[in-house]
């Protein structure tokens, strides 16, 4: 395999005693666009703010495009960065702010203003060269934002959740513009993000991180369907948990048989999406649990419904609106969940 | 509401009555009020002493503001940027000398620019007065820091700005209403001093040094003529710093 | 890690400059407060005969009883007369009025403190405006001049706009919505004040109360030219020794005298803005 665009190998942090980032390996391809993903605190913006050389790693090393990097000064790699506050800069207008980096690099006045243009427009910003960026709304802003970093054509962009300052509708607008954006340019994005919805509607491939350590690497859906254990599956969230003892084929979870075709004997935790789960009124012929119903909550055109289960955990049920009619749950009537025997995932247990 | 009235009409009537008295006839004033002179304005400014006071005032403002404007941005920069062992030390120093009264400033001062053979020149009254103004230089520059985004200085590095470029290109600009508040607050402050200065001056004698030595001397409304336009060279300054701040922001 | 010098171009300039002004006289003069003093001339010494002489005068402790009381008097005055002017300020009137204040309050500091005492010496006189108004009221003539009066008039000059401008700043920062709670809560506005208002702003108070005192207790032109020097202040003895005759290392034991107090003053205030609250 040909060398990566970036190599991390146990890469560490440590701030004190604080262990920020505890040696990881992680590496990225040409072209991919990869969210690093976890609550806070969990290492991810100390691992983008090394990668950009603007902390210096405490051991470990990072590659880029094949050359050691730890001792390069910020100013000399090319890593532009988009941020959360954006970080324009407020006393320029959108050209200067744009022109920037170009203006760093000694480019002259007349192909700096060239490439301005060209990319104010490419992010429709055209005619706004003058305004000052506090005059400007919330997405033209990140607009300018992304076009200061793009302008110097990069090999790859890093965003510091650059969308969690904005409102939810142009949320979803600027997910478009920045997933159209990565495939035209074809060139390596790295997310960092808590948004769960955010990583898995653009990135290829999603990094899930906790307490300073990589937890689980893989395609959106993978990670969605096969959480490798707890600490993913609560984070990627709309996941039921269970946990119980599996003794032939059948996991005992708080006194109710549930069948787990072909698991290995002993305790273990398993995970069911929440649109994997059917509820019913009567108690099905196949294994089911009686759960009792809290409260519904309206996620775009589908419907989560919220029970408590016999172990007073919580348990979560995609439903149509047809279904939730039929149903007509009341707080503190009972139900009964069941799934199909694939729709469980085993995974590994934390201790 | 009175009573607000009663305090700000307490705390200007030294002020307002000194402009008043500077041009009314009367040595020792009362009501009535005598006529009206520019008498007192003649005489202070036809005094050599006084034209020499003004300009060695001039000099030793701009210089010990200069100065001070300097430091105290350098220092408000390092307690902004970065932190260090013996930080609390390090900002103790810078914003201890005020709350040392100036007769004990003025005392050690003389004592101490007497061993380095400076006393009595405006390189001692430039140098006590830079001490005395740069914790007001550095508290203007750090309130204006506070504001700035860690990032953008970071935004600036990863946009391929060395720290030298980003300090020119991205702090200085964005502090520069600061800056220029900085320069003219301690310019004012200097312009302004005469417990020290009178302790260091020598015969380079600077505006209020003189003021006080008229004190000393015959009491002489003279005094509120120097004072007066003392007062509004002070505020000239002032305003125009405020004026060209709110300019830029518009800009 | 490269070796990063320009972290110490921005450092190292206020340590170099402070230990060569700042540092180096205040140390001077403590060094100087044991040298010796032989026919006008002083010789580098460590002796305690300048701490006898200063010690052993009762002129130096009157000096001393008065700077303190007067000191403490104008703290306790100026936080008193200052504060319903600051509650107006902070609760009472609009933003653009409260700005407009403090920026009137800020201009007293561009005018010469000399000229304003100078004002008050022929307002106050005993042929002055202010006795004179009175006079047609058939009241006086007062002499307020040379007197602790005069003194006070002086300190409250100096210190009152920075007081205002401390407590008003540090009212105006309480949350609105506590006041309210406690109004809600059923605190009469007096009660309010006292239970809520008054512990919120402690700090600001307390900060705004300990620059008042070392203003007042380093100054020597309010006593010197409002209170006729008589008794005389300690920054009035340490210009007599200073100016007249070399005196310098006795003078130096009276500012040390002052330094010491003014730090146990100001660890006092400290400890008591920053203490916890006895119940």
């Amino acid at each position: 395999m040909a060398e990566p665009l970036v190599r991390l190998t146990d890469l560490k942090k440590s701030y004190g005693n604080f262990e920020a980032v505890k040696g990881i390996d992680l590496e990225i391809a040409a072209g991919e666009f990869i969210a690093i993903m976890g609550p806070s605190g969990c290492g991810k913006t100390t691992t983008l703010r090394m990668l950009a050389g603007l902390e210096a790693p405490s051991g470990g090393e990072i590659f880029i495009g094949g050359e050691r990097m730890n001792d390069v000064p910020a100013h000399e790699r090319d890593t532009p960065m988009v941020w959360q506050s954006l970080a324009l800069f407020p006393f320029l207008s959108v050209r200067e702010n744009v022109e920037f980096g170009l203006k760093m690099r000694g480019l002259p006045k007349r192909e700096r203003r060239e490439r301005v243009a060209v990319w104010l427009e490419r992010l429709g910003l055209e005619g706004f060269e003058k305004r000052r960026v506090d005059a400007l709304s919330g997405g033209q802003r990140q607009r300018v934002a992304l076009a200061r970093s793009l302008v110097t054509e990069p090999k790859m962009l890093f965003l510091d959740e650059p969308l969690s300052a904005l409102d939810a509708h142009l949320v979803i607008r600027m997910q478009g513009v920045l997933s159209k954006l990565q495939k035209d340019l074809g060139i390596t994005f790295v997310y960092v993000t808590h948004s769960q919805s955010e990583a898995f509607a653009m990135a290829d491939r999603v990094v899930i991180m906790g307490h300073g350590e990589i937890v689980q690497t893989g395609r959106p859906k993978d990670i969605f369907r096969a959480p490798r254990n707890r600490f993913v599956a609560e984070f990627v969230g709309r996941n039921n948990i269970f946990a119980g003892t599996v003794a032939g084929g059948v996991i005992n979870v708080d006194g109710t048989q549930l069948p787990l075709p072909g698991a290995a004997d002993g305790p273990a935790e398993i995970v069911v999406a929440a649109d994997r789960m059917t509820v019913s009124l009567e108690r099905p012929n196949t294994a089911a649990l009686e759960a009792e119903f809290v409260s519904e909550e309206f996620v775009g055109t589908a419907i989560i419904c919220y029970f408590e289960g016999p172990g007073g955990e919580e348990l979560k049920a995609q439903v149509t609106e047809r279904e939730l009619e039929l149903l007509a749950p009341e707080p503190g009537k009972h139900f009964f969940l069941s799934w199909e025997p694939d729709a469980p995932h085993v995974m590994a247990v934390t201790s | 509401m009175l009573y607000l009235a009663i305090v700000f009409a307490f705390v200007f009537a030294p002020i307002i009555t000194s402009m008043i008295f500077s041009f009314n006839s009367d040595r020792f004033p009362t009501v009535p009020l005598g006529e009206f002179t520019t008498h007192w304005y003649e005489t202070a400014f036809s005094r050599p002493e006084v034209w020499e006071a003004m300009q060695n005032s001039l000099i030793v403002a701009l210089t010990a503001a200069t100065l001070s404007t300097a430091l105290g941005f350098a220092t408000a920069y390092t307690d902004y940027r970065y932190n260090f062992r013996f930080k609390s030390a390090y900002i103790a120093l810078a914003l201890l000398p005020p709350t040392i009264p100036l007769v004990i400033m003025g005392l050690a001062m003389l004592a101490w620019l007497a061993r380095l053979g400076i006393s009595g020149t405006l390189t001692g009254i430039i140098i006590a007065h830079t001490v005395m103004a740069a914790p007001f230089a550095m508290a203007i520059c750090r309130l204006r820091l506070s504001q700035m985004d860690p990032a953008l200085e970071a935004a600036a590095w990863n946009l391929g700005a060395s720290q030298w470029r980003a300090m020119r290109s991205v702090v200085v600009p964005f502090c520069l209403p600061a800056i220029v508040s900085a320069f003219c607050l301690t310019a004012a402050v200097s312009f302004d001093e005469f417990v020290v200065a009178w302790f260091v001056s020598g015969l380079n004698k600077t505006v209020p040094v003189v003021i006080l030595e008229i004190l000393q001397g015959n009491v002489d409304p003279q005094i509120n003529a120097i004072g007066t336009f003392v007062f509004l060279t002070s505020m000239t300054l002032v305003v125009v710093a405020q004026l060209l701040i709110t300019r830029r922001r518009k800009a | 890690m490269r070796i990063d010098g320009y972290r110490y171009t921005w450092r190292l300039p206020l340590i170099v400059w402070q230990a060569l002004f700042f540092i180096g006289p205040l140390m001077l003069m403590v060094a100087m407060s044991f040298w010796l003093v032989r026919n006008y001339r002083m010789t580098p010494d460590f002796v305690f005969d300048n701490w006898d002489r200063m010690m052993s005068r009762s002129f130096f402790w009157d000096a001393y009883e008065v700077t303190l009381v007067r000191a403490c008097v104008a703290a306790v005055l100026a936080t008193l007369i200052a504060f319903p002017a600051s509650y107006a300020l902070a609760f009472k009137v609009s933003d653009t009025v409260r700005r407009w204040a403090i920026f009137l309050l800020v201009v007293p500091f561009f005018t010469s403190y000399l000229v304003r005492i100078y004002a008050w010496q022929v307002l106050l006189a005993e042929s002055g405006p202010i006795n004179a108004v009175l006079g047609f009221g058939g009241i006086g003539p007062f002499s307020m001049l040379n007197s602790g009066f005069g003194t006070m008039v002086g300190y409250m000059t100096l210190v009152l706009p920075l007081v205002i401008i401390l407590q008003t700043t540090s009212l105006a920062g309480i949350d609105r919505n506590l006041i309210e709670a406690a109004w809600n809560l059923g605190a009469s506005p007096v009660r309010t004040l006292f239970r809520v208002i008054i512990p919120a702003a402690k700090v600001g108070l307390i900060i705004g109360a300990v620059f008042a005192f070392i203003l007042s207790f380093g100054d020597f032109v309010s006593p010197f030219y409002l209170g006729g020097s008589k008794p005389p202040t300690l920054s009035i003895l340490i210009i007599d020794t200073t100016k007249s005759g070399q005196q310098w290392p006795l003078a130096a034991v009276v500012a040390i005298m002052m330094i010491v107090t003014l730090f146990v003053v100001a660890v006092a205030a400290v400890g008591a803005a920053y203490g916890r609250r006895r119940s």
